[in-house]
């Protein structure tokens, strides 16, 4: 949970990250359209049930890592690319506990192996 | 987690009840405060206010609230918003603690609700800045509440999924499960029900026993 919500943080700072640091362009669109995406990810992962989002922020985190070789980045802005498309990558790779039990969560209600769900059935 | 709770509203391989009072009414409330900050600014753009209230970002609500994308539709966009947080509220509430089991079409519009609500919310913040270059701080508190309200919606959803799911693993009608007009997880009366006379005497009523 600390990791989901050390990632919506970094989602957050994405977002004010061109006016603290002085940056526009397309770095700034680019920091503030991952921004909001990254934190609304975090936010949904950080329940139980929806653990699983948190890889939605491990594309983000290595589009964040690619975008600025392509688009003539200010050098303060591909250093706060690299940094935070390194933290929110390695992020979404920490599951954290989950205390609770879902009765095979979603992927029990795919394939046709007898779901975790229905072991418990009457 | 309901200290009382009835035995068969704890989904099978769960270890919680998703539709409990507990895990439901937080939610509801949320609802009820995106919904009062949504009819806020939506009083604002129909011009019932003269003014909005912007704390920190100058001019940022002002130029968000009547911008292009804020008029796309008839409807000014936190109307819609406002609607969105009231279905929310309103399907969140229906129902008893099984309804999970007992009325799976509720839960499944209530998942539909909240899902897509966060979702274009999302959308939004990212416009704010990047089409408009300003922001409104109470479109944010309103994202905000849209997107804690998913993970906790999303659990009930996949009880209700699995009800279906189980349905048609059985080649029982997933139509009449979704409706919760066929209900298996029932008990038939049992050892433990005959010695507690007091909670499973309505076991033929499909939610009798969750409701006292």
């Amino acid at each position: 949970m600390w990791a989901q919500l050390l990632s919506a943080i970094l989602g957050v700072w994405l977002m004010a990250a061109p006016a603290v640091l002085g940056y526009g362009g397309i770095a700034a669109a680019v920091d503030r359209s991952i921004g909001p995406l990254a934190a609304g990810f975090a936010c949904v992962a950080i329940w139980g049930a929806t653990r699983g989002v948190r890889w939605l922020n491990l594309p983000l985190g290595i589009a964040l890592l690619v975008i600025p070789w392509g688009f003539g980045y200010p050098s303060i802005a591909t250093a706060n690319s690299l940094a935070a498309g390194l933290l929110l990558g390695a992020l979404a790779f920490v599951r954290g506990t989950v205390a609770e039990r879902f009765g095979g969560g979603w992927s029990s209600l795919f394939g046709s192996g007898t779901p975790n769900h229905e072991a418990a059935d009457g | 987690m309901d200290a009382v709770e009835a035995p068969y509203a704890v989904p099978p391989g769960w270890s919680y009840n998703p539709s409990s009072w507990g895990q439901r009414l937080p939610i509801v409330g949320l609802a009820l405060v995106g919904f009062g900050i949504a009819t806020y600014l939506a009083l604002y753009q129909w011009r019932v206010f003269g003014s909005v209230w912007e704390p920190f970002f100058g001019e940022g609500s002002r130029v968000i609230l009547n911008s292009s994308v804020s008029r796309v539709l008839p409807l000014p966009d936190a109307a819609l918003g406002a609607f969105g947080y009231l279905l929310d509220a309103a399907t969140g509430v229906v129902g008893g603690r099984a309804r999970w089991r007992t009325m799976p079409w509720i839960v499944i519009i209530f998942g539909l609700a909240v899902g897509p609500l966060g979702a274009v919310s999302i959308l939004l913040v990212i416009f704010q800045p990047v089409l408009f270059d300003a922001w409104c701080t109470l479109c944010l508190a309103s994202a905000i509440v849209s997107l804690i309200m998913i993970g906790p919606a999303m659990d009930e959803l996949l009880a209700a999924l699995q009800v279906l799911k189980r349905a048609r693993r059985d080649r029982r009608s997933t139509w009449r499960a979704f409706w919760g007009l066929e209900d298996h997880q029932l008990p038939p009366v049992t050892a433990q029900a005959r010695h507690r006379p007091g909670r499973w005497h309505h076991t033929e009523n499909v939610a009798g026993f969750a409701e006292d």
